[in-house]
């Protein structure tokens, strides 16, 4: 029987992953947050404090055997909300060190973001998982960086365990409302006057997909995680029936200011994205991770909108 | 007969002609000596006259007074430029079979509708990526008659670009009205096309100038795609500035440019694309007019390495035309100094200032030199053979700029 952790249940990934684990017989599902779960499911859930001792002392008394580390980065700083730096970066802290003195750990899989190539000019156009990030980094990126450094700090200490990080492309679909995809429905998307970057997503589902299987298959390794293709801007709000408002850059800080007043959180890292544009090389994903995602890029973004079933089955 | 001509024309008609031609004393003139003076010379002109001035004598149109005498595009030119591109349209049209039609249908239910390229099932928008590598019109024809049928792929989204961004409808689009300029304004000349190779990866190197506009990134473009059998697409690469500057930013990654960081040129060659690259960079591009096709230090040499490492041949490529389209009668550090002020993500050293906002209408010539194949054991080189290599290169652009400009009579 495996005991699985998952942190960050209340995150939409992370609701959706737990409901599809806790439907399987052969393992024990253990659900940590510091909010209430948003998606309904049928596991062991604890609220607690992710920033913290709590978090560090909860782990070693549940004794996983796997480690499904969603809540990487404080949710503030994905939010592009203010919080001090500690705060940001202490659960992943305080979890690695947990894991450090774990004795029956088989595996961690961390789920990080292919925001931590940040987003500047000098970037190539395809990001390979071993790309070094040019520019200054982003705060969001600099947490994330750091959460993977502790990631290399642990594996000293556990040769033989198996630690899988995901980078995600940022999540799309009809079942997430994370502050990309919600930035991306709005009605009227306020863009960069002169700018159409090239982005990458990935399905929810394939998302979710993507944890079970890394779960299933423990392959130790850094993987970028994205739909086949990728999609201008422009064409991605077309496809939407989207009005895009193209806004110079000043401008375009205060729309991303005002929509955080209405309650629509636009990450720090947002206008880099919005201007560069970010695509992974996911050869390593199709290769020696095994998965490929069921929805190519164009059919994420027609979910994402629902313009087509939400439940379409991809050929 | 130019002499009755002239007679028939009142003073003031003939002291205009004489300003133009520029004749000493003629405002001292009655007008039979005007007539005189203006009657064809049966000298020889003189040598050391500019091919401008030359080339406005050989337009000299008697009717035409009043006109500005452009130098450059001639009727002749008009019509050779009408059957180039009618030629390139024949011969581009055989690519596609227009029988049958693409069978692929958009999830939301869009059907294609497109002609399939001969001897396949698809259409290049929808088959197995070689848009990417050969430009075929996907409609069959090069034109705007193609437009309306291009667009609605372009709002649907009906494609993928590829991974470096390269949109094959914008490209389509952006190609037929760059012929223009490339057979209608610069008339461009190709020599030497059987020198890039048919299949496979290949560095071309070329001679960079400008000043304002890369026009010569798209003119290398356009040749290989315009003449070479079958047609083939060059993926130049551009440095960061593109990346930077808006509306530049996402088109010149639609027209199939790229960002010239190592990692993507690496990627494009192991993908089989012909890479366009201008290692003079900058400094070359900025080049003022009295150092016009003088070929600068090709960068660090990094194209010999790339195109070692990757296996692919180096082609030399000459042009001329584009360090004179719009020449630079200033090179200014301060000027930089004020963009990099406003602007402090610019890396730009010093800034060329050209007069005239339009390109003079220069007639171009590309040479593509025999290429210098990578050596037999594709073991990496070392920096001694790096720098013979590039200094090779460099050699060969130089001596083929100075034949070319040696047997040129007239810049238009």
């Amino acid at each position: 029987m495996e005991r699985v952790l998952v942190t960050g249940a209340a995150t939409w990934t992370g609701g959706n992953l737990i409901r599809r684990l806790s439907q399987r017989d052969d393992m024990a599902v253990f659900a940590v947050d510091d909010r209430s779960p948003r998606i309904r499911f049928d596991a062991d859930f604890r609220k607690l404090s992710l920033d913290g001792l709590d978090l560090a002392r909860y782990i070693l008394e549940v004794d996983p055997t796997m480690v499904v580390h969603l809540q990487s980065v404080h949710r503030t700083s994905e939010e592009g909300r203010r919080a001090s730096s500690e705060d940001r970066i202490l659960g992943s802290l305080g979890l690695f060190g947990a894991i450090e003195r774990l004795t029956s750990i088989r595996s961690v899989i961390i789920k990080s973001d292919t925001a931590i190539y940040g987003a500047s000019p000098r970037n190539p156009s395809v990001l390979a998982e071993t790309t070094r990030p040019q520019g200054k980094p982003s705060r969001h990126q600099r947490d994330l960086a750091e959460m993977e450094r502790f990631i290399g700090e642990a594996r000293k200490v556990h040769p033989e365990t198996v630690f899988t990080t995901l980078r995600f492309a940022p999540i799309f679909g009809p079942n997430v409302g994370n502050s990309i995809s919600r930035y991306l429905t709005l009605p009227v998307v306020p863009t960069l006057l002169g700018f159409d970057p090239r982005l990458q997503f990935i399905h929810d589902r394939d998302a979710v997909d993507a944890l079970e299987h890394a779960i299933d298959n423990p392959i130790d390794g850094i993987f970028n995680v994205a739909a086949d293709g990728q999609m201008y801007l422009s064409r991605m709000l077309r496809l939407g029936r989207r009005i895009p408002q193209p806004l110079p850059g000043r401008m375009f800080d205060t729309a991303l200011r005002a929509m955080t007043r209405f309650n629509v959180p636009a990450p720090d890292h947002l206008k880099g994205l919005m201007k560069h544009g970010r695509v992974t090389d996911t050869t390593r994903m199709h290769e020696d991770f095994g998965f490929t995602p069921t929805h190519t890029c164009r059919q994420t973004v027609l979910c994402g909108y629902e313009r087509i079933d939400t439940n379409h089955d991809a050929t | 007969m130019m002499q009755r001509d002239l007679t028939s024309l009142t003073k003031r008609e003939l002291y205009g002609m004489a300003r133009d031609r520029d004749i000493s004393g003629r405002s001292s003139m009655s007008r039979s000596e005007l007539v005189e003076a203006l009657r064809p010379p049966p000298t020889e002109p003189h040598e050391d006259d500019n091919p401008e001035v030359e080339v406005v004598e050989d337009d000299f149109d008697v009717d035409g007074i009043g006109s500005v005498p452009l130098p450059g595009i001639s009727p002749e030119d008009r019509a050779e430029a009408r059957a180039r591109r009618t030629a390139l349209e024949d011969r581009l049209s055989q690519f596609v079979d227009q029988s049958r039609h693409c069978s692929w249908t958009s999830i939301e239910g869009h059907p294609c509708g497109l002609p399939v390229l001969a001897g396949t099932d698809r259409c290049g928008l929808h088959g197995d990526g070689s848009i990417a590598d050969r430009p075929i019109p996907l409609t069959g024809s090069l034109g705007f008659s193609s437009w309306p049928t291009l667009w609605r792929h372009l709002t649907l989204a009906t494609y993928d670009p590829d991974a470096f961004g390269l949109d094959p409808v914008v490209a389509e689009m952006t190609w037929s009205v760059l012929n223009r300029l490339y057979y209608d304004y610069f008339r461009v000349e190709v020599e030497g096309i059987e020198n890039v190779p048919s299949n496979g990866g290949a560095v071309l190197v070329a001679n960079h100038g400008g000043a304002a506009v890369p026009y010569d990134g798209a003119m290398l473009a356009l040749a290989v795609m315009n003449e070479a059998e079958p047609p083939r697409r060059v993926r130049v690469i551009g440095t960061e500035i593109f990346n930077m500057l808006p509306f530049v930013s996402h088109l010149y990654r639609k027209v199939g440019a790229a960002y010239a960081g190592r990692d993507d040129a690496r990627e494009l060659l192991k993908r089989g694309h012909l890479l366009g690259v201008f290692p003079e960079g900058e400094r070359g591009f900025m080049k003022p007019v009295w150092e016009a096709y003088r070929v600068g230090r090709l960068g660090r040499g990094g194209f010999a390495d790339l195109a070692q490492d990757a296996g692919v041949p180096i082609v030399p490529v000459a042009i001329i035309g584009s360090e004179e389209v719009h020449p630079a009668v200033m090179v200014s550090k301060r000027l930089a100094q004020l963009v990099r002020l406003i602007f402090p993500e610019q890396r730009v050293e010093e800034i060329a200032i050209a007069l005239n906002p339009i390109p003079l209408p220069i007639r171009w010539k590309i040479r593509f030199l025999p290429p210098v194949e990578p050596s037999g054991d594709g073991e990496p080189i070392d920096g001694l053979e790096q720098l013979e290599r590039v200094e090779d290169v460099r050699r060969s652009i130089q001596t083929a700029l100075d034949d070319m400009l040696a047997h040129r009579t007239t810049a238009f």
